[in-house]
């Protein structure tokens, strides 16, 4: 079978692509040459239709690939297709779209995690030589790989170009990638990597060879175990997995101490204020002009735009295009968006601090394993948002974090979320490879 | 509120949803009030996680080559056509 | 005061490229959309990146302004919704504005700034079938869309509507001298006034182009709420749209609720530190402000302030024509005098500019050299001008055609000769006394002669000629 008949199989059976490409092109050589890249929907590429998961960018062709997309294919590979995922990033569990809800290969009954759902999903089952590019606002890379028991990665903001991102939140996306293994997934983000003169927020820092430093020992790698990523609101089953992977890096020569972040509670309200507020300034664009969902052109302006979006965008997507819009309003702005800012300062604070004693964090990458479908239906929206309580602090505060499978609770896959200092990439991959081997 | 801010945001609402998030968000944000708990006095807002700056272009002139009308629906003489006004 | 009066400006600033992306600003005969890209035209996915140039110019203007510079920028988001908006936002500056708190006088009164920030413009909308309240649909053309604009608000310090347009005038000069703006391009400069009489509400005009339509919109607007005062009815607080054709103002239906800006800081963009070493470079290459210009003319070409002042605001075209005048003519008083008096007063008359009169300096010292050579006598060069205003053809050339040149002395003598034998009885009343008669000579002589010769020139010689033909002196 070739490999576009195999993804066309895995979509049958777990649902997790938007599209599969039609034909597999890749050109020349390179450290890619002979793999294929599935690509997250909010990912543009060329030539395949980009809906980020939601219906108001139903069909929409980009006249353009995305920098991360293009510099895949300058190393040599074949763009696979687009995953599904939560739309435009609003989600845990891959359940808020009205295009394919991927289900996890461990279990059918289960959400393979959010929003990134597709991408883990292909990466688990994937029997060719895969990787996936994913992204990461709150989480939602580390989710979905913690949940369906594969590695992903989220970069430094900054360390990759969003140039071709369509946007949740621009001061906290994050373009990634999800690969079976530590050096997979390191490779992949060797390529995707570096700076872009279309993006104005991206780092020029140097690429390091991070596939070399899976496999590099950990003897007197300084690990902070914070303490408020344990206890109250984390599974007991998890816990312990999690405690186990921590027990192997330390008999492995890592010097484990606890440590703490204290405004580790404040952070998801910080979060999902900022995100929200920026959201809604990015999806205000989509109202039937451009490209995406059109309606016959009647009414008004008001009326027609309204009668696109209201359409277009699913429950989850309003909610937080009203929340957003009320969170910057005048006379709310100063209680919500700028304090949030504020806080966002003081989480980061946090990070900072931290890491003048230890050189990277360990802790769960999700509180609970996989949910069945039938459970998260009872759940509602606040309870959605709670689920990310481990992510939403390093995604907010910008620093990098790898998700590596380390046991099972329950039949499921648990992840070891490993989060370093800014452009300690390096540093993650080293102690995530070593948790990989033990 | 919330129709007064959907209204802004040309969200056009069913009386159930209307019913529905009013009680959804009046819960999340009673949720994130939580953040009156943090005391910010004097702190800097973090627009972005490490603070860049100084990113220029250079004023040169060049041309994108593309069908800019390509994914709309609505289009007239190499126009895009919209809604009118009132 | 008539009124209380405050405008915001928003000029199209000279550069290459849009204010985000690379695309050309150079609109003029483009197709529609054709300079786009997905940047400016709100593609999911784009980016912006801001333009050196564009911030460059923003702060020469705050500067020639007297603004007291921001130590660092950063860009806004300005959320609202509009079939010519690509994003249904407008990346602006609002937290953080460009420069604030200058003045600029006018007739010796202050007109304070409030602020200068730069923006992005929106796309232009076509309405088909009516007006802007009327049309069935719009075109959208994003050509416009991403240009840089520096949005310049006053306080509001402006008393009457007169004063609103010196002002508009005024800084549009001192706009062009500093080379930031191109006053011939069409719409580069929009405004939107707020006006409000005798302590009533205030009432928003927008999007205004051209000074004279802002004073015509002004005007009506102040009747309209100064009449409703009268009656008694109140001037609600509202915004209004501008229709040139008719000269009047009209409602445009307002939602219940003010529009909510709901700014955020632009994150795809970061800080811009206007650092001291980088600001004196920009302040170092910035062209002679008008001001500085007419004291250098009077003091360098020795003119007079009052003719300094007719050259400097008439635009910086007309300075450099001046200037180039002189320096191949050689006589910059003469220059002067020609050029304020005459040629201005014929171009003001036909509405011509300067650029499309099509007069040059070396044509217009050829006239000036005609004048100096005795070939064409003053008073033909003052009709002449029109001529060669209208037209821009070389003036040696339309004096050929025309038969202008001034006759030679030996002709002129001949002919006048005839003229007198033709007139005894005008020699006669000259010579007992009446001084009527030799005007009568002389304007006999001029109408055979027409423009060749000068009436002074042939004046003397018919005194001459029958002084010394006739009997006695008188």
């Amino acid at each position: 079978m070739s490999v576009l008949e195999r993804a066309h199989r895995i979509n049958h059976r777990y649902r997790a692509f938007n599209h599969v490409a039609e034909a597999l092109e890749a050109e020349g050589g390179g450290r890619l040459a002979g793999v294929v890249v599935s690509v997250k929907d909010n990912v543009c590429v060329k030539g395949m239709p980009s809906t980020a998961g939601s219906k108001v960018l139903e069909g929409y062709m980009p006249p353009f690939d995305a920098t991360v997309v293009a510099k895949c294919r300058l190393e040599g590979a074949a763009i696979l297709g687009k995953t599904a995922q939560d739309e435009f990033g609003f989600g845990t569990f891959n359940v808020n779209t009205p295009y394919s809800v991927p289900l996890n290969p461990r279990d059918t009954e289960r959400s393979p995690g959010g929003s990134s759902g597709g991408a883990a999903v292909v990466t688990a089952v994937a029997d060719f030589p895969h990787l996936a590019i994913a992204e990461s606002t709150g989480g939602s890379i580390s989710c979905p790989a913690s949940f369906c028991g594969v590695v992903g990665v989220t970069p430094t903001y900054g360390r990759t170009s969003r140039w071709g991102l369509i946007d949740y939140a621009n001061s906290l996306d994050k373009i990634g990638c999800m690969g079976r293994t530590v050096r997979d997934a390191a490779l992949l983000l060797s390529v995707i990597s570096g700076p872009d003169r279309y993006d104005s927020t991206v780092l020029h820092a140097q690429v390091e060879d991070y596939v070399a430093q899976a496999g590099e020992p950990v003897e007197g790698l300084r690990v902070g175990v914070p303490r408020e990523y344990f206890g109250e609101g984390v599974d007991q089953g998890v816990s312990d997995v999690v405690w186990g992977g921590v027990k192997r890096l330390e008999d492995q020569g890592a010097e484990v101490r606890e440590v703490s972040l204290p405004f580790t509670r404040y952070s998801l309200s910080s979060y999902y204020i900022i995100a929200m507020a920026e959201a809604s300034t990015n999806l205000a664009k989509y109202c039937g002009l451009r490209y995406g969902l059109h309606l016959p052109l009647e009414g008004s302006f008001d009326e027609y735009f309204s009668a696109v979006r209201s359409v277009g965008f699913g429950d989850e997507a309003k909610r937080r295009i009203i929340l957003g819009t009320y969170a910057r309003m005048a006379g709310y702005r100063d209680a919500y968006y700028l304090k949030a800012l504020k806080v966002r300062t003081r989480v980061i604070e946090d990070f900072r601090r931290v890491y003048r004693d230890v050189d990277v964090l360990a802790a769960p990458s999700m509180p609970v394993v996989a949910p069945r479908f039938d459970e998260i239906a009872e759940l509602e929206p606040i309870q959605h948002y709670m689920m990310d309580i481990l992510t939403v602090a390093p995604n907010l505060a910008g620093v990098p974090m790898v998700s590596v499978p380390c046991g099972e609770s329950d039949g499921m896959p648990v992840g070891l979320h490993v989060m370093a200092d800014y452009l300690g990439e390096g540093d993650m991959i080293r102690a995530a490879a070593a948790v990989e081997a033990s | 509120m919330v129709r007064r801010v959907a209204e802004a945001a040309r969200l056009s609402l069913t009386d159930e949803e209307l019913e529905r998030y009013e009680q959804q968000l009046k819960v999340i944000l009673e949720a994130f009030r939580m953040l009156d708990e943090v005391d910010t006095e004097g702190v800097e807002p973090s627009f972005h996680p490490i603070e860049l700056e100084d990113v220029l272009r250079e004023d040169k002139a060049s041309k994108w080559v593309w069908d800019p009308l390509a994914n709309s629906m609505h289009k007239e003489d190499g126009y895009f056509r919209g809604p009118r006004i009132q | 005061m008539e009124a209380t009066i405050g405008l915001e400006v928003h000029v199209r600033l000279r550069t290459e490229s849009k204010l985000f992306c690379g695309c050309s600003t150079e609109t003029v005969g483009a197709e529609p959309n054709m300079n786009t890209c997905p940047i400016c035209l709100g593609y999911p996915g784009s980016k912006p990146k801001v333009n050196r140039k564009a911030v460059e110019h923003g702060v020469r203007v705050a500067k020639a302004l007297n603004c007291g510079l921001a130590p660092m920028v950063r860009f806004s988001r300005k959320s609202y919704f509009y079939p010519d908006m690509p994003k249904n936002y407008q990346i602006t500056q609002y937290e953080v504005p460009l420069a604030e708190g200058g003045y600029l006088s006018v007739n010796g009164r202050r007109i304070r700034i409030r602020r200068v920030h730069l923006e992005e413009d929106p796309a232009r909308l076509v309405h088909v079938g009516g007006d802007i309240t009327s049309s069935r649909y719009n075109l959208i053309d994003y050509n416009r869309s991403g240009v840089p604009l520096a949005e310049i608000v006053t306080e509001p310090d402006i008393g009457d509507t007169k004063e609103a347009r010196l002002f508009l005038e005024k800084l549009g000069v001192m706009l062009d001298h500093l080379g930031v703006y191109d006053p011939h391009a069409e719409g580069t400069l929009r405004v939107d006034a707020n006006v409000s009489v005798d302590g009533g509400s205030r009432v928003e005009v927008k999007n205004v182009t051209g000074f004279r339509n802002v004073e015509k919109a002004l005007n009506f607007e102040v009747v309209r709420q100064r009449s409703m005062a009268g009656m008694g009815i109140e001037v609600s607080r509202e915004t209004r749209h501008f229709d040139a054709e008719t000269g009047s103002t009209s409602s445009l239906r307002r939602k219940e609720q003010e529009e909510d800006y709901g700014y955020i800081i632009e994150p795809d963009l970061v800080k811009i530190n206007l650092r001291p070493e980088w600001v004196q470079e920009i302040v170092a290459t910035m062209p002679e402000l008008p001001d500085q210009r007419m004291t250098r003319l009077t003091k360098q070409y020795g003119i007079s302030g009052f003719q300094a002042a007719v050259i400097v605001e008439a635009g910086l075209e007309m300075s450099l024509f001046y200037e180039e005048c002189c320096r191949l003519h050689g006589d910059a008083e003469t220059v002067a005098n020609w050029l304020v008096t005459y040629l201005l007063k014929s171009l003001n008359y036909m509405g011509l500019s300067l650029r499309e009169s099509g007069v040059k300096p070396e044509t217009f010292v050829e006239l000036l050299t005609l004048i100096d050579e005795g070939v064409i006598s003053e008073r033909t060069a003052k009709e002449l001008i029109k001529d060669y205003a209208a037209s821009g053809e070389s003036p040696r050339r339309i004096v050929e055609e025309k038969g202008l040149a001034l006759m030679g002395v030996d002709e002129l003598r001949a002919v006048i000769g005839e003229v007198v034998s033709e007139n005894p009885k005008a020699a006669e009343d000259y010579l007992g006394g009446t001084g009527k008669a030799s005007e009568y000579l002389v304007g006999q002589v001029l109408r055979r002669v027409r423009a060749r010769a000068d009436p002074n020139t042939v004046r003397k010689i018919i005194m001459d000629m029958l002084e010394s033909s006739g009997d006695m002196p008188r």
